[in-house]
């Protein structure tokens, strides 16, 4: 049991309050004097050349203040956190139906939306591209000039064709995979208001605020000095608002009509608009010894990333990176393809690919634990990585490793051990009941060659209250809550009295972005940092003021005492001394990631060496008359490394595996011919308060050097195995092994009707809807 | 534009306001009355962002036309506090870390409140059914759930309690 004071409490939300009594105002709900209104004009094709655009009849509509094109884009007109190869507004070419390529400002929304339909756009509609594999065919239309094929991975290590000949059994299987969509509860919106001296404020939800800064400056062509980007609060994100959604539409119409702009996106604009998870096709080929040991494994990872690259190639890394799971495997083979497409776009997303991967490797797991009659954990302890093993890709696991740790948490749960029993039940005669076991690690971090660092700056202010800046915006995570518990225990104050800031780049210093479950360790090892120096200044202050050496001062709780006990002086005394001579009294943190000596070749960001592990196992009843499965009860074993706010892993924990089982049983966006044809609520299902089942989890606490007393990272790898356990459970309820996610009524009802025929084979086919 | 004249009471505050008769009462609430609190996530009735009680009803105020509500009451998220005393609601949400992202939140109590005016002690079931009209994409439901079921049992609690005092005056 540790000592500390506010990590590991399950301390209240710091931005609960205002967000329980409607006082909290989110980005779109700031008014200012003189607010015009903004709409964006969507592309009318998946796929066109334009041949011109004329917005004089918009701009003759009634209301109407200005309509921009591309040639009000004044820098590049090109965003992208990988590449910038989307266009701010679209020039000579749409590649997918939220394409942007006008936008109208006026004194009304709807005065804005009628005039959408007056600016004359002709188009030269062009062959569509709807599927990924197609895509990279020779003679397929291109969607970029440069060709279809965003990038191209190749990982080998070991010798693959002597380890399947080696191998005793040998499963293959092709896993699909759908398009899942954030579906945070806020749609895009924000407002951009204008400053002097060609100044704006861009005030919208996002994840990173000063990349949103550089791209809003590179696009505008003018310095990012000149920007200020506001996120925080932002209502849900899940990877969704990485990328840059309005910022740069938001700064443009405050800057071309001198007055704030509002725009606030439909939820359909936003469907259409907005990036999703890439949908993936995984071809595995696992082979094994007689007793279960890992020999072989080759995989074939192509990832439709849509009209844009977004993070499409990181993400497609992270998917191969994923494709091992847990275990070690000496011989591998894999190859990834990141494609382009007029299918919407994908980007970042909550596991960024590990979903994909992770639902093929688990599945195959299973398919040689049946083949073998090995118990479903055993096989994984088996191979499940230790510390110091060596990882398929090449590395060895040097930091903490908790695979074992939580799978061993997990085989000890009621709805594990206690499975036989659980599954004798069902609530009428003709539903049955599964349970099924998953595990996952996820690294955290942006990876190897990318900047990756983040910086704190603490404030003690005049009354002895202290302030953290750091620009890790709060999206609904909690993160703001753990920075002010870091930050208290390391200035041994009280909670209470540390405001945080998160979410400005006027507020505080660049800690990067909320992605890659990296904002509590990133974010708190740099206001640990921040905190020491803190520490130190107060005793120089103390000492300058008892006229002594610093050495002896000590400082706790809030009181500075030199060491022969003869004097003291608090916090509050000093920074009200300090204010006095007109001084403050800072300190800043900064903190580089640390990274893996090696790097995998041709793999960018390969490996991750810090990891979140995570085992769930899912209890699911299927109804045998539809092929309906629900999700009755789930379990969580994480090891996150030390948990600074139980709360706050458990509302993780919990959303995520709620979110995981919407991508095991109904998410899926569809497009058709480029057509979103999923764009709402009402088409696209996600989980309701009836579906969620009941939730446990628990914290196996391997604990990271490296991190913030020992924490890791959590948000992502919450909803990763979840979605095997449910496909597995099902599996195991009526032998319907669905390889082709979602698992819905259809599929499973056709998994079912097929497992004597066409057993190992899975159920694909089906169709949603 | 035909306009129209709306005599409404907000958390028990009489306005009169002249509205195109195409207004929501969403709009009238957000863009009129500068009660934020209130959110809007889909606008055609699918997510529960917007939920207020409407005469003691929950309603998505997005569907409902700000002209249908003249001589009515509405009770939003920016009324249920009092003399800066959370609702029993409002503070189970905050004990029981039901509040993530807060989008939904609003709605999300409202439609709590609303189950607890009209049914005091609901069973999880009914607890469940009274709120599956509000998203949430943060918490995966079970801590909102277990707020609105420790809010009932306390509200129950300071019922029974108040009608001792009674008894004993």
């Amino acid at each position: 049991m540790h000592d500390f004071k506010w990590v590991g409490r399950p301390v209240t939300r710091v931005d609960a309050q205002g967000k329980v009594t409607g006082e909290q105002k989110y980005m779109g709900d700031l008014k200012f004097p003189g607010l015009a209104y903004g709409r964006v004009l969507r592309s009318r094709y998946p796929h066109a050349a334009i041949r011109s655009i004329d917005t004089a009849r918009a701009e003759g509509a009634p209301g109407v203040i200005r309509v921009l094109t591309w040639r009000d884009v004044g820098g590049l007109n090109g965003y992208g956190i990988a590449i910038p190869d989307q266009p701010v507004l679209c020039r000579d070419k749409v590649r997918y139906m939220g394409d942007a390529v006008a936008l109208v400002i006026a004194e009304s929304p709807e005065e804005a939306e009628r005039a959408l339909a007056l600016v004359d756009v002709d188009y030269e509609p062009l062959p569509l591209v709807d599927d990924a594999e197609a895509a990279m065919l020779p003679d397929s239309p291109k969607v970029h000039e440069s060709g279809n094929v965003h990038m191209q991975t190749h990982v080998e290590n070991g010798d693959v064709e002597q380890g399947f000949a080696q191998s005793d059994v040998i499963v293959e299987a092709t896993y699909t995979l759908p398009r899942q969509m954030h579906a945070f509860m806020e749609p895009e919106q924000g407002v951009g208001v204008p400053g002097p001296d060609g100044e704006a404020t861009v005030y919208c939800g996002g994840q990173h605020p000063y990349r949103d800064q550089m791209q809003v400056s590179r696009a505008l062509g003018i310095r990012p000095s000149k920007i200020r980007v506001v996120t925080s609060p932002t209502g849900g994100a899940f990877g969704g608002k990485d990328e840059v959604t309005l910022q740069i539409l938001l700064a443009m119409g405050a800057l071309a009509t001198g007055r704030p702009v509002r725009i606030v996106l439909s939820r359909e604009e936003s469907t259409v608009a907005g990036w999703k998870r890439h949908p993936m096709t995984i071809y595995m080929k696992t082979g094994a010894r007689r007793d279960g040991t890992l020999l072989a494994h080759q995989v074939r990872l192509v990832s439709d990333t849509g009209a844009y690259a977004s993070l499409g190639g990181p993400v497609t890394n992270l998917a191969l990176e994923g494709c091992t799971g847990v275990y070690r495997i000496p011989n591998i083979v894999m190859d990834g393809y990141c494609v382009y497409t007029n299918n919407g776009i994908a980007g970042a997303f909550r596991g960024f690919g590990q979903l994909q991967a992770n639902f093929a490797v688990e599945h195959q797991m299973d398919r040689l634990a049946d083949e073998l009659g090995i118990d479903p954990v055993r096989i994984r302890l088996r191979n499940a990585l230790r510390p110091g093993d060596p990882n398929p890709l090449g590395h060895h696991m040097v930091e903490s490793v908790g695979a074992i740790p939580t799978i061993e948490a997990a085989a000890k749960c009621d709805i594990w051990a206690n499975r036989e029993e659980h599954c004798k039940q069902s609530s009428a005669p003709w539903r049955r009941r599964g349970v099924g076991f998953a595990t996952e690690m996820q690294g955290t971090g942006l990876g190897v060659g990318l900047p990756d660092y983040g910086a704190a700056l603490i404030r003690l202010l005049g009354d002895g209250t202290w302030t953290v800046g750091l620009s890790c915006p709060e999206i609904g995570q909690g993160n703001s809550t753990a920075y002010a518990q870091m930050a208290a225990e390391a200035l041994e104050a009280r909670v209470q009295d540390v405001k945080v800031f998160v979410g400005d780049t006027g507020l505080g210093p660049d800690s990067g972005s909320c992605t890659a479950s990296r904002s509590v360790y990133t974010g708190g090892n740099a206001i640990f940092r921040a905190g020491a120096q803190m520490r130190d200044k107060l005793r120089n202050e103390a000492a300058g003021i008892f006229g002594c050496d610093p050495e002896e001062i000590v400082y706790s709780d809030g009181v500075c005492r030199r060491s022969d006990g003869s004097a003291g002086i608090t916090v509050q005394e000093i920074g009200a001394r300090a204010a006095a001579e007109g001084r403050e009294i800072t300190a800043d943190g900064a903190f580089i990631w640390p990274v893996s000596k090696i790097q995998i070749p041709g793999a960018v960001g390969l490996p991750h060496i810090i990891n979140t592990y995570i085992t769930h196992v899912a209890l699911v009843e299927v109804d045998e008359m539809t092929g309906e499965a629900s999700v009755l009860r789930a379990f969580a074993a994480i090891d996150c490394g030390r948990v600074i706010n139980p709360q706050g892993l458990r509302g993780q924990s919990e959303g995520g595996m709620v979110m995981g089982m919407g991508y095991a049983l109904m998410e899926d966006t569809i497009i058709e011919g480029g057509k979103t044809l999923t764009p709402n609520f009402s088409t696209y299902i996600i989980p309701t308060s009836v579906d969620a089942p009941d939730m446990d989890t628990i914290a196996c606490e391997v604990l990271e050097p490296s991190g913030p007393y020992g924490a890791k990272g959590v948000g992502e790898a919450v909803m990763v195995p979840i979605a095997p356990a449910i496909t597995l459970a099902i599996k195991n309820a009526v032998g319907a092994r669905v390889t082709h996610a979602p698992a819905t009524g259809e599929r499973v009802f056709h998994g079912m009707r097929c497992r004597d025929g066409c057993r190992g084979q899975g159920a694909g086919e089906g169709s949603i809807a | 534009m035909e306009a129209v004249r709306v005599r409404i009471t907000v958390n028990g505050e009489e306005h009169v306001k002249t509205v195109p008769t195409c207004m929501t009462l969403l709009r009238l609430l957000r863009e009129e009355l500068d009660l934020t609190g209130t959110k809007e996530g889909c606008s055609k009735g699918e997510c529960g962002a917007c939920t207020v009680i409407l005469d003691g009803v929950p309603v998505n105020s997005c569907l409902v036309l700000a002209y249908q509500c003249s001589g009515r009451s509405v009770v939003t998220i920016e009324g249920l506090a009092r003399d800066g005393l959370l609702h029993p609601v409002q503070e189970a949400f905050v004990r029981h870390g039901a509040v993530q992202c807060g989008f939904c939140t609003p709605g999300m109590i409202m439609s709590a409140v609303a189950l607890l005016d009209a049914n005091p002690s609901p069973t999880q079931r009914e607890i469940r059914e009274a709120i599956s009209g509000n998203l949430c994409r943060c918490t995966g439901y079970k801590a909102i759930i277990e707020a609105i079921d420790d809010a009932a049992q306390r509200m129950a609690g300071w019922v029974d309690s108040q009608a001792a005092d009674e008894a004993r005056v």
